[in-house]
């Protein structure tokens, strides 16, 4: 934990196009295969969506991505590193947020944030100086003495997004970053993000909302049932359709909502 | 609706159980223990017969009394409002506080607790009745007790359900149940002491402190069968009757009332950190010196291990078995380093969920060390004093103060041992914290194995790693206490590095480990 990159986003491993490129990667819980040989690929630079209905195995895709869950077969590279051979290199440079708010409840945020700073190695008067200016961006100024465990889900989401985000990692992860986040929060998040991928670092996120991606995103990935469906630059992956209609087509619309509740509704006589 | 809800109970529990070996073997246990206490209960209240008829009184108006504290304290206890009786829950449904009321008092019912309590009080009858209408009105009484306890508890747990689903609230209780469980050794004290005198005035005592509350009268009314009885059983029920329109008014209440969990104050900012060296390490001990504070699991462990060794000092040197010399001002301050240095078990168990955080940092096996170190650091940090205090006390307790030396420096090394032993059983043998706080179990469903393995394992490891030190220092040969705390910190040293090697290699499983729903 010697090197923190502590300037711009000037990248330090040198190397691969690809700021994520996985091998095969497979997992199985018990019975089921959450995740059956994915080869995911994110250019480097790029808004990268990861979508795809619930049990995709976005989750699991992204937590053995980032060092948190061990694959059963395949590979990793992030930034042409392999994660699981040389963590050292990988992990001084990526910055996660994973689905629930998981936190240390009992910090404040502005406490969270200095811990993940010096965890980290960095400076204590850099960590204090960036953790300042990333609450008053994230408008968590406020509330920054208030425990994590009194906050609310769009705060939740902003502090682990400002945690995530402190070391200048060179990608970031973020499992879900918009569920359950009020418009202002969801707002405020993506002024972050867009900022930090127009200077060159990556991002890779899972979402649900599908006009969201098809807003921010350059690059989408589409999981269904363990495998990647499709996956290139938005416009080649939606066609002429909107994403949300690409899709179902992918994945297979489950239409059953013609028969039976007949007599749901007011009108019908 | 009462057939509804107790069919909505008895489903409830059958599905809790499906599919969870775990918890079909607890439920299971639970039902043994509740036959045990029913049938042993029910023996010990009829055995109240042999004894001399005032005596027998006496004693059964204090048990009453003191099965409706424990109805009362128990169900705060576990936290537990179970799905039937949260009123929450039941809120958006179109049914008036009295339907529910009726509703939630059947649920109640139903369950082996009451009916086991049902059963002891039925004891009391055979145990206290005299005549043949000390029977029948003890067969309404016992009948009238029960919904006594069973009210007076809804009534409480109802009042508090809004403080309970309050973080605060919660807090609190958790600290509160410490000071529930040390007060149930305050009669044992005093009678260890000799306070009280003669048991049988003691009884007498207080059993006319409870004469006139609803309990004692119903089991005076078993004793007396008369019209005097009569008249109790009638007082009791309409104290009942009452009660239950506190509780409807209660839970009216409970309902519409918001939730109070937003209003949340700030903590202040700690000028200590900016003692701490920079870096992972002063990372962590500004971490764990927080959790401490805030966390009432914390708390909760801090303080019962200080009260439960204050309360060895008092009790070993009191009574025949009392404890003679040395021994006498270093086990207090032992057993306080053994409670806190336990508490370290399962290190990774109060990050929970968030070890993440730590998890996608850590790149060797140096920085889990170092972490480990930052939690050993900041653990006797705050032990040490407190170790100080109860050697001090101990050593002037026992009447020989030079033996404060020997007293902190064996417990100091002790939870040195203690700590590096612990490190090694967070590893291996990691479990979840269940997130609602209950007296009763440490553990998420399905991990209770692995958390008795862990706490018994670092007990017995701590233990016969402690012998060569705390043995000799206990038979009077204190000069050995010098080399206590050199030996501990080489096991602490030691623990670290074997813990981090282990736990490295196994970080995601850890993280599984710590991460579980519960």
């Amino acid at each position: 934990m010697t090197s923190f990159a502590a300037g711009g986003g000037s990248p330090v491993i040198a190397g691969s196009a690809e700021a994520v490129r996985t091998h095969k990667l497979y997992k199985r819980f018990g019975q089921q295969v959450a995740v059956a040989g994915v080869d995911l690929v994110v250019p480097r630079g790029s808004f990268a969506g990861l979508v795809g209905p619930n049990g995709a195995g976005k989750t699991t895709t992204l937590s053995m991505i980032t060092g948190l869950l061990l694959p059963d077969a395949g590979s990793v590279e992030v930034n042409g590193v392999d994660v699981w051979r040389d963590p050292v290199a990988v992990k001084a440079h990526v910055g996660v947020l994973p689905e629930g708010l998981r936190l240390f409840e009992r910090l404040s945020g502005r406490e969270l944030l200095t811990y993940n700073g010096q965890l980290r190695g960095i400076p204590k008067d850099e960590v204090a100086q960036r953790a300042e200016e990333l609450l008053k961006v994230m408008d968590l100024t406020g509330s920054a003495d208030k425990l994590v465990v009194d906050y609310s889900t769009g705060m939740r989401k902003k502090i682990g997004l400002a945690a995530a985000l402190l070391h200048n990692p060179e990608v970031l992860f973020l499992d879900e970053p918009f569920e359950g986040v009020d418009p202002i929060s969801a707002n405020t998040l993506v002024e972050v993000l867009q900022r930090y991928t127009s200077s060159g670092s990556t991002v890779v996120f899972s979402s649900h909302v599908m006009e969201l991606v098809e807003r921010l995103c350059d690059w989408v990935s589409v999981m269904n049932l363990g495998h990647i469906v499709a996956q290139g630059p938005l416009s080649e992956v939606r066609g002429d359709h909107t994403l949300n209609e690409a899709l179902l087509d992918l994945v297979g619309a489950r239409g059953n909502g013609e028969e039976g509740l007949s007599w749901l509704g007011s009108a019908r006589a | 609706m009462a057939w509804l809800f107790v069919r909505l109970k008895l489903r409830l529990i059958a599905g809790n159980l499906r599919g969870d070996v775990m918890r079909q073997v607890g439920f299971v246990f639970t039902l043994i223990a509740a036959a045990l206490a029913a049938c042993g209960g029910f023996a010990l209240m009829s055995l109240l017969r042999l004894a001399p008829p005032d005596v027998a009184l006496d004693a059964g108006m204090v048990l009453f009394t003191l099965l409706t504290l424990i109805w009362v304290i128990g169900p705060l206890l576990v936290f537990g409002v179970d799905e039937t009786l949260d009123p929450a829950r039941l809120a958006l449904f179109p049914l008036t506080a009295r339907q529910m009321a009726t509703g939630m008092f059947a649920a109640s019912v139903t369950g082996p607790w009451p009916l086991a309590s049902l059963l002891v009080l039925l004891g009391a009858v055979v145990g206290l009745s005299r005549s043949l209408t000390g029977v029948l009105v003890g067969l309404v009484a016992a009948v009238l007790q029960l919904a006594f306890c069973l009210v007076a508890s809804r009534v409480v747990t109802t009042a508090l359900s809004g403080v309970l689903r309050t973080r605060r609230g919660r807090d609190l209780l958790a600290v509160g149940v410490v000071f529930v469980i040390l007060l149930t050794q305050v009669p044992n004290l005093l009678l260890n002491q000799g306070v009280g005198g003669d048991p049988r005035v003691f009884l007498s005592g207080l059993a006319s402190i409870v004469r006139w509350g609803p309990p004692a009268m119903a089991a005076h009314a078993i004793a007396d069968g008369a019209l005097a009885g009569l008249a109790e059983i009638a007082v009791v029920g309409v104290v009942v009757l009452a009660l239950g329109d506190v509780w409807i008014a209660v839970l009216r209440r409970a309902m519409v009332r918001a939730d109070s969990s937003t209003q949340v104050g700030s903590v202040r900012r700690s000028r200590f950190d900016g003692l701490l060296p920079a870096g992972p390490l002063g990372a962590v001990v500004a971490k764990e010196l927080k959790y401490v504070r805030r966390e009432p699991r914390g708390r909760m462990g801090w303080m019962a291990a200080v009260g439960f060794a204050g309360i060895l000092m008092f009790s070993l040197s009191g009574g025949p078995n009392g404890l003679e010399g040395a021994a006498l001002a270093v086990a207090p301050a032992c057993i306080g380093a053994l409670m806190i240095g336990l508490q370290a078990s399962n290190a990774f168990g109060i990050d929970g969920r968030a070890l993440w955080m730590n998890a996608i940092v850590y790149s060797s096996q140096r920085d889990l060390r170092t972490d480990f170190a930052g939690r050993h650091l900041a653990v006797s940090l705050v032990a040490v004093p407190l170790l100080a205090v109860l050697s001090i006390a101990a050593a002037l307790f026992a009447g020989y103060p030079p033996w404060v030396l020997p007293a902190l420096l064996t417990s100091a090394g002790l939870l040195q041992i203690a700590l590096g032993v612990g490190a090694v059983t967070s590893v291996v043998l990691p479990y979840t914290y269940p997130e609602r706080i209950n007296a009763f179990t440490s553990a998420a469903p399905g991990q209770g194995g692995v958390a008795f393995a862990g706490s018994f394992g670092a007990m017995l490891g701590t233990s016969l790693l402690a012998v060569p030190v705390v043995l000799p220092v206990f038979l009077g040969l204190t000069w050995v206490a010098l080399l206590a705390v050199p030996y501990g910190l080489a096991v602490a040293f030691a623990g670290r590095r074997l813990a981090a090697m282990i736990g490295y290699a196994r970080l995601p499983d850890l993280l599984t480990a710590v991460s579980r729903p519960s």
